[in-house]
């Protein structure tokens, strides 16, 4: 096939059948002139056949061209298209009526030139009405169309297409196969025309439009047929099998489509009722988009519960913290009314068994009466999310009894997929939000990380390591060193009552007391009296810590220490080769907020000599417990450092930690913060 | 796991702790305490027999009550404590700032 540029298609049509057309005329009116003047037939009536069926083809690709490029699957411009060709074609046939009884009995009025002209142009008017209406058929035949429904038209379609050409067999008389192809076209016409699936999905109003439409596209065609015979009473154009089953296809389909209408009105309120609710039921569904909110779901929720019960007022009750102070969304109730009708439900028994009884998931909707001026029947809905009640619907009707099953079970539906809807919505945010909570952690975690030095203050006379873990993503484990000069250091553990973010708070705060008081020159117990007055303005009343602080003199091979409420350090002395803890008093920091304190702390100095180990920890290591709820404790702690006493400061940080896990046992976890900081003396000082 | 039992004997309110004390269950101890003081106790002994730990956030209840019953004239006792428990009372110095008694006895009579 040649393919021509779209765009021209529909005006080469067009214009096509325009110029066959007027050949059918110019050929016609040639045949009259020589049938008039006695002349030789020398055209034959298969000319004009051609001409004819040629015209049909070409108004054909005509409509289904511009049809096609028009149509928006609007039914009722459909027929309404069809109804205004018919208009028009009957308003032209009925204005050469006029004209012809106007004439009455002139000399014009027996032209027979003229009456051939005018037999074509009602010819191709009528022509045009049935084949663009035939078109327009064809769109709401296959409305829905399925493999069955396009085979049934193509058949159609090709026995049509023989019809046209069937002139040629019978050459214009009545015959047994002329009978035959008219039943079969008719048949199929009468099989195509249940094919109505478009109308259900007609409003009422449309409905009722469409009935006027189909109504004047059968009356107006009916007459057009009648008149058409009754202009051409000599036959030819009737007697084409196309046309004739044609107008039939084109009539009994319209009287199909106006009878089924018109038998749908009554129920079709119900049926646009069903597709509301399912419309509804999808946009509730429907995820709420990120940046809207629940409450664009609950006033869906509200006018789809109203239009599936038919309710006459409505509102909604929020209780859940999520909203605020007795939250509502109203419907055709005053402000008033509701106080009125709360005051009605509140007073009924059932409310209060229904409200208070059970689990919420499993409370049921529930239908009171009342005695209201305006409202005789309530029904009550539960607005549950997560397992827990978050408010109520009420939808109230002015007639009593006005709730069947029918309405409270597409309502339970309606609820149910709105409080999804926003169980979801609040997820996705949830999900995001401890996304967020787990960065922010992770930077925390990172600060923190830095607050513990990474580079341990000492000199070659002794070692040290250190190592922290926290249970959490953040502790409240400290620990520290400070040079004072080469042969003063300072060595300090805390421990911060609690756990988690607020213990990482107060820990650095323990970090920044530290730094700044151990510039001041200060003895352990001055050090912690101080830090003792700071802290009682920083922490929360029940909130405490605790420390140990060790002055390291490795000129004079002497360490002073105080403690403040600290687990005691285990001290391992090579002499005796025996560990033991110090035993020095010391309450912790931020308990006695006033110059009591200094009352309860004490300071200390001992001695040490090469191999000697000190062994600061936090009580995260005793209280360690294993399957059977045992604790670590002391005894484990300090048996461990006397048998690995030889062993390097990291190797014995190592050993102390791998029993500490072998204790807890497989996979469990140490359950508190725990720091551990290994001090061993190598060399001794001058004096040795 | 904690469960608090209040009972009244006499002019003293007990309270018994069952279980274990630590950062997620201690507002549960504080709450205890707080109401008793609000309705006007002036002596309150707590009975530590069936504790079987308590944490340091635990011991901050006790602690942050210390001025307040100072000041209000109640008496907070605890007794009947493990020595694992009363070691970590001990660690802490508060056995110097609460009176701490192996037996209910002793504490109604001191």
């Amino acid at each position: 096939m040649i393919k021509l540029p779209k765009i021209h298609i529909g005006k080469l049509s067009l214009l096509l059948a325009i110029l066959v057309w007027l050949a059918l005329l110019f050929v016609d009116l040639v045949k009259l002139f020589a049938q008039i003047n006695g002349l030789d037939q020398s055209i034959t009536s298969e000319f004009s056949w051609v001409l004819q069926i040629l015209f049909f083809l070409m108004v054909y690709g005509f409509y289904k061209y511009s049809i096609a490029k028009n149509i928006q699957n609007d039914f009722l411009s459909l027929i309404w298209r069809g109804a205004s060709t018919s208009i028009f074609a009957v308003s032209v046939v009925t204005l050469i009526k006029v004209f012809y009884s106007l004439l009455g009995d002139s000399r014009l009025a027996n032209e027979p030139f003229l009456i051939s002209f005018f037999q074509h142009v009602s010819f191709a008017l009528i022509i045009i009405f049935l084949i663009s209406t035939a078109i327009l058929w064809q769109h709401l035949i296959l409305y829905q169309k399925n493999k069955r429904v396009v085979k049934q038209w193509q058949a159609y379609e090709i026995a049509m297409l023989i019809g046209m050409f069937y002139t040629f067999i019978n050459e214009g008389e009545l015959g047994a196969g002329y009978l035959f192809m008219l039943v079969l076209l008719c048949g199929l016409a009468l099989i195509l025309s249940g094919n109505l699936k478009w109308i259900p999905y007609l409003t009422f109003k449309e409905k009722w439009k469409s009935l006027l439409f189909l109504a004047v596209i059968i009356i107006f065609g009916t007459y057009l047929f009648w008149s058409e015979s009754f202009i051409t009473s000599e036959g030819g154009l009737t007697n084409n099998l196309f046309i004739i089953t044609l107008y039939f296809f084109i009539i009994s389909y319209a009287l199909f489509s106006f009878l089924v209408t018109l038998f749908n009105l009554p129920t079709s309120s119900v049926f646009e009722q069903k597709l509301t609710e399912a419309i509804n039921f999808q946009r509730l569904s429907q995820s709420i988009q990120p940046g809207e909110n629940e409450d664009q779901v609950l006033d869906i929720l509200l006018d789809s519960c109203m239009s599936a019960a038919y309710a006459d007022a409505a509102w909604l009750e929020m209780n859940s913290e999520e909203y605020p102070e007795n939250f509502t969304m109203e419907r055709f109730a005053t402000h008033q009314t509701i106080l009125e009708l709360s005051k009605l439900i509140e007073t009924q028994k059932v409310t209060h068994d229904w409200s208070g009884k059970g689990k919420p998931e499993e409370i049921q909707p529930l239908i009171i009466r009342v005695d209201h001026p305006n409202f005789e029947s309530i029904l009550l809905i539960p607005l549950v999310i997560n397992k827990q009640l978050i408010g109520r619907m009420v939808l109230c009707k002015e007639v009593r009894d006005g709730f069947n099953k029918e309405m409270v079970n597409i309502i339970s539906t309606f609820v149910r997929q709105a409080c999804i809807s926003v169980e979801n919505h609040r997820l996705l945010n949830q999900a995001i939000e401890n996304e967020r909570y787990r960065e922010e952690l992770k930077i925390a975690k990172n600060v923190q990380k830095s607050l513990l030095p990474t580079q341990l203050d000492h000199n070659e006379q002794f070692e040290i390591v250190a190592y922290s873990n926290a249970a959490d993503e953040v502790g409240g484990d400290y620990y520290d060193t400070y040079k004072i000069d080469e042969h003063h250091y300072v060595l300090i553990i805390g421990d911060v009552s609690g756990k988690g973010t607020s213990a990482a708070f107060n820990m650095s705060q323990m970090k920044g007391i530290f730094q700044s008081l151990i510039q001041l020159d200060l003895s352990p117990s001055e050090f912690m009296i101080k830090a003792n007055a700071a802290l009682g303005r920083c922490l929360e009343r029940n909130h405490f810590i605790t420390a140990s602080i060790f002055y390291i003199n490795t000129s004079e091979n002497t360490v002073c220490h105080a403690r403040a409420g600290h687990v005691p350090t285990l001290f391992y002395t090579s002499k005796d080769d025996k560990s033991t803890y110090l035993e020095i008093d010391g309450l912790g920091l931020g308990i006695l907020r006033n110059k009591q304190y200094e009352m309860h702390v004490e300071e200390k100095t001992f001695s040490y000599s090469p191999d000697d180990v000190l062994v600061l920890y936090t009580d995260g290591i005793i209280e360690a417990k294993d399957e059977e709820s045992n604790q670590f404790g002391f005894e484990r702690l300090r048996s461990l450092l006397e048998i690995n006493n030889e062993l390097s400061p990291s190797q014995l940080q190592s050993k102390i930690i791998d029993s500490l896990h072998s204790f807890v046992g497989g996979d469990g976890m140490v359950d508190d913060d725990y720091s551990l900081m290994v001090v061993k003396f190598i060399h001794s000082g001058k004096k040795d | 796991m904690l469960t608090i039992t209040s009972e009244k004997e006499n002019k003293h309110d007990i309270l018994k702790l069952n279980g274990e004390i630590d950062a997620s269950n201690s507002v549960i101890l504080d709450e205890a305490i707080q109401k008793l003081a609000a309705n006007g106790s002036k002596s309150i002994l707590v009975d530590g027999e069936h504790l079987q730990y308590i944490s340091s956030a635990g011991l901050g209840v006790f602690m942050s009550y210390l001025e307040d019953f100072q000041e209000k004239e109640i008496q907070l006792k605890i007794f009947g404590l493990s020595a694992r428990v009363y070691e970590v009372f001990k660690i802490l110095g508060l056995d110097q700032l609460i009176s701490i008694y192996p037996t209910k006895v002793e504490a109604i009579l001191d």
